[in-house]
């Protein structure tokens, strides 16, 4: 981080340096550390003779920020050989060194086997001996670098089956379509009948692979349609292909012209198209379930023994917790001895902590931001609070999907081929007679398999999904895009969506600043860390105080340079330094969202702030940001009536929010934006979620959908008109195999640059 | 020309054998991650 110097602090101090391991601003020379946590990670690296890292990395490490409990009540997978196998997701790994650096880190570990870590997903599979060590040791060590490891589902392994298709099919369709084109040329030049039948029987060779094995899928999905009752896209696919490759096997019984060049490149083109779909859109849901894991949790349970961890699914009512300092409560209860301070940003959107004492009851989710307590469990497991509002919202969260456009037009469009071929040969029939218009029966139905009709969606769903993935968006399927090209108005939620959902310094002196942070670096209340950050932010050399002591319900002191300094949390939003001034600090709103709510009013979609918290506080922070309208004091169930009202309407809402006590409204809504840093369970059930800072992903994909969505129309009129144009070219007689070889490819060529268009569509647009 | 009928069945089975290649590699996994490899080709050890 680059020290702002020109914002130097006032009395000058002794000489600032980065930290040499998190590049955080401190006092002193040559190489120095802010804290414990990193002076530990820093000899870590250098004791596993892996100082490298320090040259080669890109960007100053993340800061240790503790250990996480309770891995060990983590079911594991147990290798054939006794190994336990298991996978990890680490988050704050920034460049290729860091993953070199995990990596070595871990594989230097007792009793570890095998350690692959991505770059790219961020995983991390691991295979260690469990009689030297364990997963909760393992995980240790990566987080005492400074990176967050938390439990993932074991690696999802790609459907590969579809990638072996595709490959034979593209080998199979480019030599097929070279023994056609001689064959073709063979019209004008003639051709020994001895060679043509030569090529032909090639021709029927290497299509019969593709057309029983390769095309399986449509097959299967049209024939699972059907039982449902449902018509999709793969029903006219698979009528195709059956087609063409038993007329090919006709024509080359009787020596004649087949489609089999045709059948080829469009089981390939097909194939392809549904590959680029498929890793679109596990590639997006993996990441966004990916945000969700959260590092596992245990209790301390006071027994006659003393303490002991437990699983939080193992806590009975009655049983006695204990919590310290910055540790999750793991159940439901009432507050028997201590006093603390306890966020529920997740919980309940709020961010300013809730100071409980002895008799106060709290729940589970919330976290201790200082003190301690000991909390007599009345409720625990499944019958929290917490998991009561995740497990309905598990059972709301089947949204119907509704059937993409190409699924509701295919039924129509094989309707009227059928009808088109049939209405052929009783014309041809009666004019020319039956042998004649055979040909041209079969020409019909070939040139009317809807080929580019079956890219025109996947194509663009792939490219919109890439689109808002690449901007920080990342959707859990196909359906979501649809919803979301849909809306017509977009709703906020307040604290950490449309505001950080953590205090910021609006007002302090430098030197104020720096007092205060020397005594409040160690604290994990978010007003701390509002202070910290904004000294950070202003390049002051951080200073570490003697002696620091939280004083519950007031404030926290400590010593520095032989001087007593008190911090006192006064009101919300007020920090005094006594004997030195004041710190102001307010949650504000995101940096980007005034600009974000104004481009999406710009668009013609009206944004409301829809918030629990009073009307004074979210008409300031309304009006900040902009938005046409302010609903203030409106907890859980009228966030949910609003909804509901605006639906009723005819409205289509898109709801951006982050608390558990969001979940109902995100399910709800039409389409539902999570926060990527929101409660679990919000994330699960968002339509999208983001995955980087800011509200802009937001815009990015709305862009990105409508794209998608204009794409998909496009591609669909072209198609089509090509269908319309082409049934009635071979109706007409016109068509025999040359044609259709060239037409097809042709027709799924517009599609595919249809697709492509979507990428550059966004990015013009933002 | 009639060598034809020995060299496209030639050029075929030649051709089969890479795609035969590409179908083993395909389902020993080699496809399933095209990200990360280009990121480790700098590591020197």
């Amino acid at each position: 981080m680059p020290a702002m110097t020109e914002e130097a602090p006032q009395p000058p101090l002794n000489s600032s340096t980065a930290c040499a391991w998190c590049g955080a601003q401190v006092e002193g020379v040559g190489v120095v550390y802010c804290c414990h946590g990193c002076e530990t990670a820093a000899d870590m690296v250098r004791e596993a003779g892996l100082g490298r890292h320090f040259e080669r990395r890109e960007a100053p490490s993340p800061r240790p920020s503790g250990r996480s409990a309770g891995w060990e009540h983590l079911p594991v997978e147990t290798a054939a050989d006794g190994d336990h196998v298991a996978m990890l997701r680490i988050d704050g790994l920034r460049c290729g060194s860091c993953v070199w650096l995990v990596e070595r880190v871990l594989q230097g570990a007792p009793g570890v086997r095998e350690v692959q870590v991505s770059y790219a997903s961020g995983s991390c599979a691991l295979r260690f001996d469990p009689t030297q060590t364990d997963l909760g040791q393992l995980a240790h060590r990566v987080e005492d670098l400074g990176y967050s490891p938390r439990p993932s589902d074991s690696g999802v392994t790609p459907d590969r089956a579809l990638l072996l298709r595709l490959g034979l099919a593209s080998f199979v369709a480019m030599n097929v379509m070279m023994s056609s084109v001689s064959v073709y040329l063979g019209w004008w030049s003639g051709m020994d009948p001895r060679f043509t039948s030569l090529l032909q029987w090639t021709n029927l060779i290497l299509a019969t692979p593709v057309a029983l094995w390769a095309a399986e899928p449509f097959f299967v999905a049209a024939w699972a349609g059907l039982r449902h009752r449902v018509l999709h896209m793969d029903l006219p696919v698979s009528v195709g292909v059956a087609i063409l490759y038993g007329h090919g096997v006709f024509a080359t019984f009787r020596g004649e012209d087949s489609y089999l060049d045709s059948l080829t490149m469009l089981v390939a083109l097909l194939l392809g198209g549904r590959l680029l779909e498929q890793r679109g859109r596990t590639r997006a849901a993996e990441a966004a379930s990916s945000l969700a894991a959260r590092a596992p949790r245990s209790a301390r349970r006071v027994g006659e023994t003393g303490p002991e961890d437990v699983a939080p699914s193992e806590l009975r009512p009655g049983d006695v917790l204990e919590v310290a300092l910055g540790e999750e409560i793991a159940a439901d209860g009432l507050v028997t001895e201590g006093e603390a301070n306890v966020g529920m940003a997740l919980l309940t959107g709020e961010s300013e902590p809730r100071p409980v004492r002895r008799g106060d009851r709290v729940v589970a989710g919330g976290v201790l931001l200082d003190g301690g307590l000991r909390v007599m469990v009345e409720a625990a497991g499944e019958s929290t609070l917490l998991s009561r509002m995740a497990t309905g919202l598990r059972s709301a969260q089947a949204k119907p999907t509704p059937p993409s456009l190409p699924d509701r037009i295919a039924p129509i469009f094989t309707a009227a081929t059928l009808t088109v071929a049939a209405a052929t040969f009783t014309l041809g029939a009666l004019t020319l007679g039956v042998h004649d218009t055979l040909p041209r029966v079969i020409a019909v139905l070939v040139v009317a398999c809807p080929c580019a009709l079956a890219l025109a969606a996947p194509l663009a769903t792939a490219a919109g999904l890439g689109a808002a993935a690449r901007r920080g968006l990342l959707f859990q399927g196909g359906a979501g895009l649809r919803r979301l090209a849909e809306v017509d108005l977009v709703a906020f939620d307040k604290t950490g969506t449309l505001t950080q959902g953590e205090p910021v310094v609006v007002e302090a002196d430098d030197a104020t600043l720096r007092l205060a942070a020397a005594v409040e670096r160690q604290s994990l209340h978010p007003i701390a860390r509002g202070i910290v950050a904004e000294a950070v932010r202003r390049g002051l050399p951080i200073p570490l105080a003697q002696g620091v002591r939280e004083v519950p319900g007031v404030g926290v002191e400590g010593v520095l340079d032989g001087r007593l300094i008190r911090v006192r949390r006064g009101g919300p939003g007020e920090v005094i330094v006594e004997g030195q001034g004041r710190i102001s600090l307010r949650d504000v709103i995101r940096p980007d969202a005034a600009r974000t709510v104004a481009r999406l009013k710009a668009l013609g979609l009206p944004v409301v702030l829809l918030t629990g918290d009073g009307a004074e506080v979210a008409a300031r922070i309304g009006a900040e940001a902009g938005v046409d309208e302010v609903l203030a004091e409106h907890d859980p169930e009228a966030k949910l009536a609003a909804l509901r009202r605006w639906q009723a309407q005819g409205r289509r809402v898109l709801f951006v929010g982050d608390g558990v006590n969001d979940g109902p409204a995100l399910s709800e809504a039409h389409a539902g934006v999570a926060m990527g840093g929101g409660a679990a369970s919000s994330v699960l059930i968002a339509d999208a979620v983001i995955a980087r800072e800011g509200l802009g992903p937001v815009l990015a994909g709305i862009f990105a959908a409508r794209a998608a969505e204009r794409a998909i129309r496009g591609n669909l009129t072209r198609s089509l008109a090509y269908n319309v144009g082409a049934v009635a070219l071979a109706a007409a007689g016109l068509v025999n195999p040359l044609v259709a070889a060239v037409l097809m490819p042709l027709s799924s060529g517009l599609v595919i640059f249809g697709a492509l268009r979507v990428e550059r569509a966004v990015a013009k647009e933002l | 020309m009639d060598i034809i009928f020995f060299l496209l069945p030639l050029a075929l089975a030649l051709g089969g054998v890479f795609v035969a290649l590409f179908l083993r590699a395909a389902s020993q996994g080699q496809f399933d991650d095209l990200d990360d490899p280009p990121q480790r080709i700098l590591e020197d050890d």
